[in-house]
């Protein structure tokens, strides 16, 4: 089981979004759409593992932090996200981190 | 269902129901239109079975349509039919909540009845003439199957001060309307949700207690406001409210004399909002933790294959390392 913690992005919201449309249209059943974004969740973290090689750096102020269930989730303000391409500066910013090591059967996000 | 719908009349009611009959029976033949199965029954001969099949037909034809006319010499058989048994046991309706729209129909026989759509898809047919009381009748559920057969009761409640005979028969999946003859509406009755508790005599207590504090209108139809309470909690927590703010005040003027000490007590929470934490517009990072270190108050993050969302703007990254100080 891959991590579901890609579905409160851009792209996953989108797809549940249509997702919930085809539903309210009868033109799919919910179980067809819990399929569709496991697939999702199996295919964007091995898009993540395989097709992307590039690095950020980042430096700013930790406001809060917290560790449960494995879980880091960490707000940071007045950070800077360094790429080689381009500099992002934002007030703040909301971290939320999986454990990495292992492939993990988390189902939380 | 039709053989529970035939059990025994009312006296009273049964003399209602002939002086009705007798009225409109020589028009019974013209009204058959509408319900394609029952068109030559006479009345009163018919076995009460048939008679009420005749009554379940226009509930299940209301099934499929919204909207039911239902001349009055339907109403007619209708109450003689007699599913009296429900009678003899329901004696109050009421209009459930949310009964807004009303629309008025024009029988065949030249009546003009109202129609009140309810919220719940009910529809209730009364005659607003003169002195309409609506009275609430409680009917159990219907299978939770959703069976449409319907149960058809009629109540004319023999009501003190009663004049001449005014009915309503409403036809519904799962409820059904009655309109009494009586000098008032009784918009307590109306609005109120529908315990069981449907007796004649019940009804009959009631209004002579609702008559005297409610004087409205008879085509003034109140399906909120009486019987509320939110009005008197409203008004207990303004009080306490009120009484907070002046303890407040004179707290703060007995310390410094000062006008001004109110807005620098609201000064002293020094922690942020946890709204500001929770609040969805911000710039999110979600990713992979290979390793956050910290030492004192310096935290070191190790963090892999994230997409993130700043400025409205997504990226993304196999490996990131930030610095931070809490």
């Amino acid at each position: 089981m891959a991590y579901q913690l890609y579905r409160n992005t851009t792209l996953g919201n989108s797809l549940q979004e249509s997702l919930d449309e085809l539903i309210q249209s009868q033109q799919i059943t919910p179980q067809l759409a819990l399929q569709v974004l496991l697939q999702f969740d199996k295919a964007i973290n091995s898009a993540l593992a395989q097709r992307v090689r590039n690095r950020v750096n980042f430096r700013g102020s930790l406001n809060t932090y917290r560790f449960c269930d494995n879980v880091w989730t960490f707000v940071l303000n007045d950070v800077e996200f360094r790429e080689v391409t381009e500099l992002i500066k934002v007030d703040k910013v909301k971290i939320v981190a999986c454990d990495g090591k292992n492939t993990g059967s988390n189902t939380a996000e | 269902m039709q053989s529970r719908a035939v059990d025994g009349f009312h006296s009273e009611e049964q003399q209602l129901l002939m002086q009705v009959q007798q009225q409109h029976q020589p028009q019974q033949q013209q009204h058959h239109h509408h319900h394609h199965h029952q068109q030559a029954q006479p009345q009163q001969t018919v076995p009460q079975q048939a008679q009420t099949q005749q009554v379940l037909i226009p509930a299940s034809q209301q099934a499929t349509a919204p909207q039911v006319i239902v001349p009055d010499s339907k109403l007619i058989q209708h109450m003689n039919a007699s599913n009296m048994s429900a009678a003899a046991t329901a004696a109050t309706l009421a209009l459930p909540a949310g009964v807004t729209p009303v629309q008025q129909i024009l029988t065949n026989s030249g009546q003009l009845l109202q129609v009140v759509r309810a919220a719940n898809g009910a529809q209730y047919i009364f005659q607003p003439q003169q002195s309409v009381v609506l009275q609430q009748q409680v009917i159990p559920q219907m299978q939770p199957g959703g069976v449409q057969a319907p149960v058809i009761q009629q109540v004319l409640a023999p009501l003190p001060g009663g004049i001449s005979p005014q009915t309503g028969v409403i036809i519904q999946p799962q409820q059904i309307l009655f309109t009494g003859n009586k000098t008032q509406v009784i918009p307590t009755t109306v609005a109120a949700p529908t315990p069981a508790q449907a007796q004649i005599t019940a009804a009959s207590q009631q209004q002579p207690q609702a008559q005297p504090t409610q004087q409205q209108a008879p085509l003034v139809l109140q399906v909120d406001g009486t019987g509320d309470t939110s009005s008197e909690e409203e008004e207990d927590e303004e009080e306490d409210y009120d009484d907070d703010e002046e303890e407040e005040k004179e707290k703060d003027g007995a310390e410094d004399g000062q006008v001004e000490e109110e807005p620098l007590n609201s000064e002293d929470d020094v922690s942020d909002e946890e709204g500001q934490e929770l609040f969805d517009t911000e710039n999110v990072v979600v990713c992979q933790y290979d390793k956050i270190h910290r030492s004192k108050n310096k935290w070191k993050f190790h963090l892999k294959d994230g997409i993130m969302n700043l400025n409205g703007r997504d990226y993304i990254f196999s490996k990131a390392i930030g610095d931070a100080e809490w």
